[in-house]
């Protein structure tokens, strides 16, 4: 299946970005995903970024990472103007999951350029599902 | 044992002092002003008697104030007065620890004392260890946080990699990925160990004994020799040992095997002369140990916090964020002290002094 999104993940496991990456693969043909181990360089890459791309980027984004903590990221990445903003989706992709970690999971949902969260490990159908989402612009 | 004894006849005070002055150390107040100025000079009193009958202010009001300003020394009151209300106030307002009825009787005095100094240090005690508990709950919290990050987040990647591993047809591909599955394991495993180390320093008892150095990096060496040989880094080795050195050798190669692994851990990659020194002088009773790299450097606003539980100053997922905070509590057990110096993309270089016991 082709689709209209490339893909940006964030995470400071190689397993975990590996196993993305496959799940991506798998379940979409000749897609870009751009991997980063660290928000910094993310953040670095979109601030350069000026191109007037099409499709918008997913950012599958961990939270528990040393040094930049993925709400950081967020902040950071909401700091940039609107036009920057709109090119890319964000989605949470963390092993906390709003049942078991409540506090923090409303603190994720209260950024408004969060899209929506998704609990470890990224499987087909969580991929699919999200995409679906996304296309009918819930 | 220091003792503030209040009253404003100083025909009393002589008396009291005369008589207790052999066995403790007795400091006279004669008016309440006077006594306050002296607790605060004095913050090592233990216990306080006053006199009920003041002027301006009654002992038992002097205690109702000292109770929240001074809550430490215990409170005796002394009166010659048997009022009942006197008492109660004493008692609800005043926080009394005793009551002595005047005359006294030096017996009186000290048995009153005596129970006085149990209850200081029944209270200290459990102060101390209230505070023990506060930052072991803290620990507890920061546990918590960790465990769903460093126990769960392998877990969680390798149960993905199962998954994924039904897709994969490639050979190579697979390969890699066990290999990515291989080191998240191995990365669980060193947190287990580590906790266990954590654990060890936290609740453990010191094994003194003699140490020496030279056999303690002699053990250590084979390890970091295939890191030497297989990352490329001179490791280099200096033992000066000429006295009997006496400490606990579980906390010392603990202190050594962190300290050596970041520094072979955190080299620059780019860097084409590697190297790492670990250097021991036993000199004076002191073990001064220093381990050099040539590594990537901590930045100066992150080096006050490395010694923290579970903290990383890097980007790689490499650490457990327990490694420093075991030296550190280890050197805080053996009594020493540890400095670090760091310039980024050049290296960092530990110094730890350890007294010999």
């Amino acid at each position: 299946m082709n689709i209209e999104y490339s893909f940006i993940v964030i995470d400071d496991s190689e397993l975990d970005s590996f196993v993305i990456q496959k799940v991506i693969q798998h379940t979409y043909e000749a897609v870009s995903i751009k991997t980063f181990q660290n928000g910094f360089d993310a953040i670095e890459m979109i601030r350069n970024h000026t191109g007037n791309d099409r499709p918008p980027a997913i950012i599958f984004l961990d939270l528990q990472m040393p040094f930049m903590h993925g709400t950081k990221f967020i902040e950071e990445f909401e700091k940039h103007p609107p036009e920057i903003q709109n090119k890319y989706v964000i989605v949470v992709l963390s092993i906390l999951s709003s049942a078991t970690y409540p506090v923090d999971m409303f603190r994720i949902r209260n950024y408004v350029s969060v899209n929506s969260m998704i609990e470890k490990p990224l499987t087909k159908e969580k991929l699919t599902k999200l995409l679906a989402e996304l296309k009918s612009g819930v | 044992m220091k003792i503030l004894y209040v009253d404003d006849e100083p025909d009393n005070l002589v008396g009291f002092k005369a008589s207790l002055r052999l066995d403790y150390q007795i400091l006279t107040a004669v008016t309440i002003p006077q006594a306050i100025s002296c607790l605060d000079n004095h913050p090592e009193i233990k216990v306080v008697f006053c006199d009920q009958r003041m002027p301006i202010k009654t002992g038992v009001e002097f205690f109702e104030e000292i109770r929240v300003s001074h809550p430490l020394p215990v409170r005796i009151l002394l009166t010659a007065y048997t009022d009942v209300e006197a008492i109660i106030d004493a008692i609800n307002r005043g926080n009394i620890f005793r009551y002595v009825k005047k005359p006294w009787t030096e017996a009186d005095i000290i048995s009153a004392i005596d129970e006085a100094n149990k209850f200081y240090m029944a209270n200290s005690m459990l102060s101390i260890k209230n505070d023990e508990l506060q930052k072991a709950y803290n620990e507890l919290d920061k546990f918590a946080y960790s465990i769903s990050h460093d126990i769960r987040g392998p877990l969680s990647g390798i149960l993905g990699a199962i998954n994924v591993a039904r897709e994969i047809d490639d050979v190579e591909e697979m390969k890699e990925m066990l290999f990515l599955m291989g080191k998240s394991l191995n990365k669980l495993d060193t947190y287990i160990l580590s906790m266990h180390d954590y654990y060890s320093l936290q609740r453990g008892e010191l094994k003194i004994k003699e140490l020496d150095f030279n056999k303690i990096i002699d053990d250590l060496k084979p390890m970091y020799t295939v890191l030497s040989k297989t990352n490329k880094v001179a490791f280099n080795i200096s033992v000066e040992q000429g006295e009997i050195f006496r400490s606990d050798d579980v906390p010392v190669k603990l202190i050594l095997n962190n300290l050596l692994s970041n520094a072979f851990k955190y080299q620059d990659k780019k860097n084409k002369n590697k190297s790492v020194d670990v250097i021991v002088k036993v000199q004076n009773s002191l073990a001064t140990i220093y381990v050099k790299d040539t590594g990537i450097g901590i930045l100066g606003t992150h080096i006050g916090e490395i010694f923290n539980l579970f903290y990383r100053a890097n980007f790689q997922e490499v650490g457990s964020g327990f490694g420093l905070y075991n030296v550190k509590s280890a050197i805080l057990k053996l009594n020493g002290q540890i400095e670090v110096t760091s310039v980024l993309h050049q290296g960092t270089t530990f110094r730890v002094t350890i007294p010999s016991v």
